[in-house]
């Protein structure tokens, strides 16, 4: 298999807050992985560390197997081209209208053609089910469920190979997150993009996620699938997996 | 666990150039630079077998290759028959930007999605394209309308104006029907808050306002000294220097410091405070937003830039008797015994005058600013700088009024 993500005994410490421990998973391509942890265990420190937005204090992190610390600016940048990033709050840029703001990849990083911009950003906007009179708004116009999609469509402009997405379903109605999951499971599938997500919530965990990485105290104290790492005997997987009693019996669709 | 793009069966017959170790699935990179110096990256093969048109795509279908690929499209011929193949077996790599390109070409040139029939494609090959076929059909994203000819900004601008102003009047009245009924009621008045207001907004500003006017009261001693040592008259200098300082500078320097330090700090502050919902709590708290915000900041300006002031006119003096003592040979003392005699108690009492009123304004265009604070964090920026504009214009045309109302008064 081709292993997209390595992270390799990372230690984060700020001041004397020990954030991670020896923190150490592979991801290979394809796969759904989902990062989940309560509240302060450092979930999406380590997806700045991943995706080269804060140093960790020890450890390695490498991406299509290049250490993303020791690389150089330039090869950096190559690498951020080839993954996506979804911010929690969609970090659009509120100076741009929505189609400006999807355009900004393929102006910068890509020699698409200025014509054939407006028909990419069109179809990149029908790809996560916007219609085209969002194209106009500024994202300040936009509800949050419409600002994550804009995002998504971002962070898939220039093609990546692996989505970051930081809680992708926090702050919608249940109805806008599960089109959401159902979003990103039908790119994941049809573009064969390898995901990997920070996220509390349960439903898309049990729905489009096919393996989770559980963080506590600064360790790794469960990695499998959604079946096996609810087996885990440790207390807070335990309480997490029962704060919905419908999910205690068997797995539900 | 699957990976959800295997790499497909190739027939090694192909004509396309084997990209050394590299063929590994198609969607991996590491053939991305290789690929981009040595060869064709996107191509196109069209071959007719038993009548129907047959394009093999060749080599990398990426959007990092996309001119290749388009270039190699518009060569692909006109429609021949209702149908075509679209052959991947000699594809190294598709993304949807390509895709999408290939099946809009493809629609032009006669055969629509439904007439192309996909062969030796790899699994997820076909699932991206299934999908971009679903969602190509999206019109293109329209841009952002022109910019409005120079008759309509203008026009927009002047109703943007009018309801500005139209909002700041409210605005007042909303401040003014508060104080009234802190008036009738004043233990509501918040000490506290006004008086941690008073602190940074005054007594925190007291070093750079005076080091700005006695710096200006340099600069004009000086100037003043030049020309009136021509005509030996440098005493005069006493009189140019207290009057100027007194009744004109100090206030007009100090209003522009505090518009540019307290002023946007407001706007900040409540924008910031806004945009948090900070101020929708304070209201369902059943607390009013102008009386715990507004108010404490309106009264501390109202006292603080008269004080600044103040400290503006003595710094402002002591720049002057140190050009004086410096310069011109006039003794700080005689300076002073001058200053007395020339220096009408009114001009000072004019200049202390002004003060609490610009006070009052650039409060109430801050704080104003502050509450119409959107939901957005460039919004707090773009409203701060707004408030130290119309702070600086409002105190400039009050200064002017000032000055011609007291001139038809004879003060």
């Amino acid at each position: 298999m081709d292993t997209v993500l390595e992270v390799d005994r990372v230690v984060t410490r700020f001041g004397s807050d020990v954030i991670h421990d020896g923190v150490s998973f592979a991801i290979q391509r394809g796969e759904v992985v989902a990062l989940i942890g309560g509240s302060g265990t450092g979930k999406s420190v380590l997806l700045k560390e991943i995706i080269g937005l804060l140093r960790p204090t020890r450890g390695a992190v490498s991406l299509f197997g290049s250490d993303v610390w020791s690389a150089s600016d330039a090869h950096l940048n190559e690498l951020r081209g080839r993954f996506g990033m979804l911010f929690q709050d969609g970090a659009l840029f509120s100076s741009l209208s929505v189609a400006e703001n999807i355009a900004v990849p393929f102006r910068e990083h890509s020699r698409v053609a200025e014509e054939l911009i407006n028909p990419l950003v069109g179809f990149k906007l029908s790809l996560v089910g916007l219609s085209e009179d969002t194209c106009r708004k500024t994202p300040a116009q936009l509800s949050g469920g419409m600002r994550k999609r804009v995002a998504l469509a971002r962070a898939l402009a220039l093609e990546p190979e692996i989505l970051f997405l930081d809680e992708p379903t926090s702050g919608l109605d249940p109805i806008s997150a599960r089109a959401f999951d159902a979003l990103v499971h039908t790119l994941s599938v049809s573009l064969g993009l390898t995901v990997f997500m920070v996220t509390h919530d349960l439903d898309t965990l049990l729905s489009i996620v096919d393996r989770a990485i559980a963080l506590s105290h600064g360790a790794v104290i469960a990695d499998g699938t959604i079946e096996a790492v609810r087996q885990s005997d440790h207390p807070w997987i335990k309480e997490y997996f029962s704060t919905r009693p419908s999910t205690r019996n068997g797995k539900e669709q | 666990m699957n990976p959800v793009r295997p790499a497909p069966d190739r027939h090694d017959d192909c004509s396309a150039p084997i990209l050394g170790p590299s063929s590994m699935t198609p969607s991996s990179q590491a053939d991305r630079g290789a690929a981009a110096t040595a060869l064709p990256t996107a191509s196109i093969d069209r071959v007719v077998e038993n009548g129907v048109p047959v394009y093999y795509l060749q080599g990398l279908w990426r959007l990092s290759h996309l001119p290749e690929a388009i270039n190699a499209l518009r060569e692909a011929a006109p429609a021949q028959g209702p149908r075509c193949v679209l052959d991947g077996s000699r594809l190294k790599a598709l993304d949807t930007a390509a895709a999408f390109v290939v099946f809009r070409r493809l629609a032009e040139v006669g055969y629509a999605a439904g007439s192309v029939s996909l062969r030796a494609m790899a699994e997820g090959q076909s699932r991206l394209i299934a999908l971009v076929i679903e969602r190509m059909h999206a019109p293109a994203a329209r841009p952002s309308p022109p910019r409005l000819g120079p008759v309509a900004r203008l026009g927009a601008a002047a109703l943007a104006v009018a309801a500005h102003l139209r909002a700041h009047a409210a605005f007042i009245g909303a401040v003014a029907v508060e104080m009234l009924s802190l008036v009738r009621a004043p233990r509501h008045f918040r000490y506290r808050e006004a008086t941690s207001q008073f602190e940074s907004a005054a007594l925190d500003a007291i070093p750079i306002a005076s080091l700005v006017t006695l710096l200006i009261g340099v600069v004009f001693a000086y100037l003043l000294g030049v020309q009136a040592q021509q005509y030996g008259a440098t005493i005069f200098v006493v009189d140019g220097v207290g009057l100027a300082i007194c009744r004109e500078l100090s206030p007009i320097l100090v209003a522009v410091i505090v518009a540019g330090r307290s002023g946007a700090a407001f706007t900040a502050q409540i924008g910031s405070m806004k945009v948090q919902e900070e101020t929708d709590a304070i209201r369902t708290l059943g607390l009013s937003p102008t009386q715990v915000l507004v108010i404490p900041r309106l009264v501390a300006l109202i006292f603080g830039v008269p004080l600044l002031v103040f400290v503006g006119d003595v710094a402002g003096i002591a720049g002057g008797i140190l050009v004086s003592a410096w310069q011109l040979d006039i003794a700080p003392a005689t300076f002073v015994t001058r200053l007395h005699t020339v220096l009408a108690p009114s001009s000072v009492v004019v200049g202390l005058g002004k003060a609490p009123v610009f006070g009052v304004f650039i409060a109430t265009i801050a704080c104003r600013m502050g509450m119409s604070v959107a939901r957005d964090a460039r919004s707090v920026g773009e409203h701060t700088t707004s408030t130290v504009v119309q702070s600086i214009v409002w105190v400039i045309v009050l200064d002017a009024a000032f000055a011609v109302a007291l001139q038809r008064l004879g003060i």
